[in-house]
């Protein structure tokens, strides 16, 4: 029973995680139909952010986090403003390309600026080691991403359902041409949803380098999952983006324990099987979209 | 725009042909290729390759036995043998290279051995660890590295002799994890060790706490580890410093891979007190080694840091220099260069070693090591060494 | 009537070969007799060429992406690996049985995937690409895992041509089947059959409320591209005597795509052209510094997508037209 507990603990912490990098994605994929796939080099630069605030700026890990964040959402401020918004209207596929080409270039550079090997991150004490609740040994940096990620993901869902800003980006996602035929102004919404998008991808990045440090091919990584992710839960959806992440997480922690012959595929059959029952995702919704 | 197209294609059909010959003149110019990555997930390797040419040369000068050599680089791209042997084919028939310094990872060895074979070209392996992989599949590989069961069968004896008497055995899930599996469980056991259980960990893994959890639930005296060099030993390290298997007093054993000097620093205090079964560590105390390090740490600074790689790039020049000295006054011989380096026996930064006559391979001291932090450095320490292992 | 006998001129314009198409054969039948040609790069951009088209079938005259097209080329791969392995040594016959292989998978495939559209479809096709990527890299024991199979013989080409180190026989053998499968799927493309295709492609709906069997045409498109991806994978392995899990890596997927996209889709040649300069290119990015070429290709990608949208190839045939009066045939 402890056994399972904790595997659920430890599958919800890393589904979290995944959430926070992946959600960003969702909404502007599901906003615009803009496949930014970009985003995983956000996460990665997150990550350098991190690295480069405790190492050269001597920050502590809590402070250094929201810079985390803010460098990415700035980052993504700009690429959204010089490039990306000249796309909107293009094909899915040049979108596929374009953004890639920012990955390689991304990946690139990093191996420029920082050079090809790890960096290490130095995860303060009192978040590492382990919290015992009982018989259970829960590890103190998991419950940390619990925390955040929780707490981001109400914040998120009372922002989107609760909020006037919230309502409008509910309304370009359901319908990009009629939204805007009521006067809000979805350029600008979108740009301001992008660069939080940006923001907490660089954030998820950050808290997901605690465990390996960063290297310049951390978008390839994770390029792969964060789309599962996001196209198993439903784009421009915050709650169905939360179900697939914990739901892969579970499913990847659990099958790799339960059954290790399966190796990692149970995540791929988990994608054709869902895919093929909800071709929408979980929580997403057949809009007429624009 | 006529003109833009026209440079395109001379550019295009610049490629696509082959450029005049070179002039390989008897006794005068031999031709070396460099074949590693530069790119993808071995890049490390080949700065450090490029590094140490520089540093043996500015010792050894440019010019072993009188020839004048050559060095021509290409980029494997990583365990990639389409790429890698389209590289050697461009070495071996347009660039007409007569020796070759790689390649690295063992498809892209295995891949290029008939080609090897065909074209009588020496080739150094500096990058890759399968068993079974050089003299087996052509008469002109040698290896500069070392091989798996090499460093497993060692640590295997070692453990069962001081009292690690029940093991679980942790390995990444491919081929060569699957090797060190069988070999590490076949000497244990005849040892009289007892594996209490297998565990194979997938190689695309973003959460390891599972793994931890089983190693966890088999509660023996040991883990017995072997995960790839690089991104994969790094996370495995960091998981289960956090995963607190590290303070339940498990002794965590396993090949060098794992302490790699790579990894080491990004691993900080997770990797302390680990035993490992190792070929080389910069710390290894010889005059030869001291000399080596020192000139590589002032000529190319700290980072990256010496490990094996360097060491294996430098025995390869050892072993190109000593041949081609062999030859001097004469023209480039493959077979006399590899009829002269089997059964070699030199000295080399990490120890003493000797080319296996049958195979190529290397024979080399396995070194036991424990990590530990020496004046705020990560560092492997050597505290016993079984000598003269072979590879077969 | 009149409409008959346009469509009929129409078919019969389209029969007639190109002049670029003819200039284009032959010129890579002439380099073979160019001792000077690089052959090992020719052949493999030949292989590349012959993949994207594969791919071209189904995005660019179908209209599906799929983002894991690497598992037929591997099934091929390993088909012919296998064969090779264990005593099949004919490579013709083995070519075809690959391609027969992945066929058969590629209309299974189909099968599954026919009423997916975009995002589920592309995660469905990856997901499966990984899928065997994941299997061939776990079961060493029939794959030869990440260290390849080992052992592959293969015999001559007609008992005649060995495939030779510097790559001359391979070069002509890939000539050989590029060729062949590049007029095939051309004859294909222009048939009603190809037609149908299209209009599917363009607006699946109508094609349907005018009788066509849409679902039908997929799985046949879908086993079709998947046995000429097949036959890539086969002859890559033929050709090096070598087949390791990369063959079926994600990372060559996407590879092909690029090339596919770069070219331009839906112009038969697209592949061919994308191959050739995004191999030339790497290989002289790499040259030029290793390190950092990464850069060059992801630079390379963001222009040709914002200056050539729709592919290389499109953009050069629309030039070459200006300037010819005669337009292209």
């Amino acid at each position: 029973m402890t056994v399972l507990l904790t595997t659920l603990f430890n599958g919800i912490s890393h589904g979290v995680l995944l959430f926070v990098m992946a959600v960003g994605l969702s909404v502007t994929m599901g906003m615009m139909r803009f496949v930014n796939l970009a985003h995983v080099s956000l996460c990665m630069l997150g990550g350098y952010a991190l690295v480069v605030a405790m190492d050269h700026a001597g920050l502590p890990f809590l402070a250094a986090l929201p810079l985390a964040f803010l460098a990415s959402a700035a980052a993504a401020a700009v690429l959204e403003a010089t490039l990306l918004r000249h796309f909107y209207a293009a094909e899915e596929l040049t979108q596929v390309l374009l953004t890639i080409g920012v990955v390689f270039m991304s990946v690139s550079a990093a191996a420029y600026i920082w050079g090809p090997s790890f960096r290490p991150v130095r995860v303060p004490d009192w978040l590492s080691g382990h919290w015992d609740l009982g018989p259970l040994a829960l590890e103190r940096y998991r419950l940390f991403t619990l925390l955040v990620g929780g707490t981001l993901s109400l914040a998120l869902w009372l922002g989107m359902e609760r909020t006037r800003f919230g309502a409008m980006l509910r309304a370009c996602v359901d319908n990009r041409r009629v939204a805007a035929a009521c006067g809000l102004h979805t350029g600008r919404l979108f740009a301001v949803a992008f660069a939080i998008g940006g923001g907490l991808a660089g954030l998820g990045g950050a808290m997901a380098i605690s465990l390996t440090g960063v290297d310049p091919n951390f978008p390839f990584r994770y390029l792969v999952v964060v789309l599962i992710v996001v196209s198993l839960g439903g784009m421009g959806t915050i709650t169905g983006t939360l179900l697939s992440a914990l739901a892969i997480g579970v499913a990847d922690v659990a099958s790799k324990y339960y059954l290790p012959a399966a190796g990692g595929s149970i995540v791929y059959l988990l994608t054709i099987g869902l895919m093929l029952w909800r071709p929408n995702g979980l929580m997403g919704r057949r809009s007429g979209h624009a | 725009m006529k003109k833009s197209i026209a440079a395109l294609a001379a550019a295009l059909l610049g490629t696509l042909t082959t450029h005049a010959p070179a002039q390989v003149k008897p006794d005068e110019t031999v031709k070396i290729g460099v074949l590693v990555s530069y790119s993808g997930i071995g890049m490390l390797g080949g700065i450090q390759t490029d590094n140490v040419i520089k540093q043996f040369q500015a010792r050894f000068g440019a010019a072993p036995g009188g020839k004048k050599i050559e060095f021509v680089r290409r980029d494997t791209t990583g365990p990639n043998p389409e790429v890698a042997r389209r590289m050697a084919q461009e070495l071996i028939t347009r660039e007409k290279v007569q020796i070759i310094i790689g390649p690295d990872f063992t498809p892209n060895v295995l891949t290029l051995a008939p080609m090897m074979t065909e074209a009588k070209v020496p080739a150094i392996v500096m990058g890759a660890a399968t068993q079974g992989i050089v003299g087996e599949k052509s008469p002109y590989y040698l290896r500069t590295f070392f091989s798996i069961p090499q460093q497993v069968r060692p640590l295997a004896a070692w453990a069962k002799k001081n009292g690690l008497n029940k093991t679980v055995v942790v390995v990444a899930d491919y081929g060569p994890g699957h090797d060190a599996e069988a070999t590490f469980t076949k000497t244990y056991g005849d040892a009289g060790g007892t594996v209490l259980a297998s565990i194979r960990v997938p190689m695309r893994n973003l959460d390891f706490s599972s793994t931890m959890q089983r190693i966890r639930d088999a509660k023996a005296d040991a883990a017995f580890v072997f995960m790839p060099l690089g991104e994969v030993a790094l996370q495995f390290m960091k998981a289960y410093a956090a995963s607190g298997l590290k303070s339940t007093g498990l002794k965590l054993i396993a090949t060098a891979d794992i302490a790699d000097e790579s990894t080491l620093e990004a691993a900080g205090d997770s990797a302390l007190d680990v035993i490992t079964t190792g070929v080389y560590a910069p710390t290894h105390d010889s005059a030869v080694n001291k000399a080596f390090v020192a000139e590589h740490e002032k000529m190319f600074g700290r980072t990256p840091r010496v490990s094996l790689i360097t060491v294996a790039v430098w025995d390869a020049m050892q072993i190109i220099y000593s041949g081609l000295e062999a030859q001097k006054g004469a023209r480039f011989d493959p077979d006399k260069f590899i009829a002269h380096a089997r059964g070699r026996a030199f000295e080399s930064p990490r120890g003493p070693v000797s080319i296996d006559a049958v195979n190529g391979d290397l024979i080399q001291n396995v070194y036991l090591r424990r990590t530990e932090k020496r004046d705020g450095v990560m560092q492997n320490i050597e505290f016993d060494v079984l000598k003269d292992v072979p590879t077969r | 009537m009149r409409e008959a006998l346009a469509a009929t001129a129409h078919f019969r314009g389209m029969a007639r070969v190109g002049r670029w198409e003819a200039a284009f054969w032959l010129a890579l039948v002439l380099a073979y007799f160019v001792p000077a040609t690089n052959h090992a790069l020719l052949g493999q951009i030949l292989i590349w060429g012959l993949f994207a088209l594969s791919l071209d079938l189904l995005l660019g005259y179908r209209g599906i992406a799929s983002l894991g097209h690497a598992a037929f080329y591997g099934i091929g791969a390993y088909g012919a690996g296998w064969l090779g392995k264990y005593g099949w040594t004919e490579p013709i016959s083995a070519l075809l049985l690959s391609g027969l292989l992945a066929g058969l998978v590629g209309l299974a495939t189909g099968h599954l995937v026919r009423r997916l559209q975009g995002v589920a479809l592309l995660m469905v096709t990856l997901g499966l690409n990984l899928l065997l990527f994941d299997l061939a890299q776990r079961s060493s024991e029939i794959t030869g895992g990440d260290d390849g199979l080992q052992g592959i013989e293969v015999a001559p080409v007609l008992g005649l041509f060995r495939f030779d180190m510097a790559g001359h026989t391979a070069y002509l053998y890939v000539l050989a089947v590029a060729l062949l499968v590049t007029l095939l799927v051309r004859g294909l493309v222009q048939s009603p059959w190809g037609l149908a295709l299209r209009g599917a492609r363009d607006n699946a709906r109508r094609m349907a409320m005018l009788g066509a069997p849409v679902d039908r045409d997929l799985t046949l498109s879908f086993g079709l591209s998947a046995a000429i991806a097949g036959l890539a994978g086969a002859l890559m392995t033929q050709t090096s005597s070598f087949v390791s899990p990369e063959v079926l890596s994600f990372q060559r997927s996407a590879d092909v795509l690029v090339m596919l996209v770069i070219g331009g889709t839906g112009l038969l040649y697209g592949g061919f052209l994308g191959a050739l300069v995004y191999l030339v290119l790497r290989d002289q990015f790499a040259a030029a510094n290793p390190i950092h070429w990464y850069f060059w290709i992801g630079l390379l990608l963001v222009l040709v997508v914002t200056f050539f949208r729709a592919g290389i190839l499109p953009a050069l045939a629309d030039r070459l037209r200006r300037h010819k009066p005669g337009g292209l045939s």
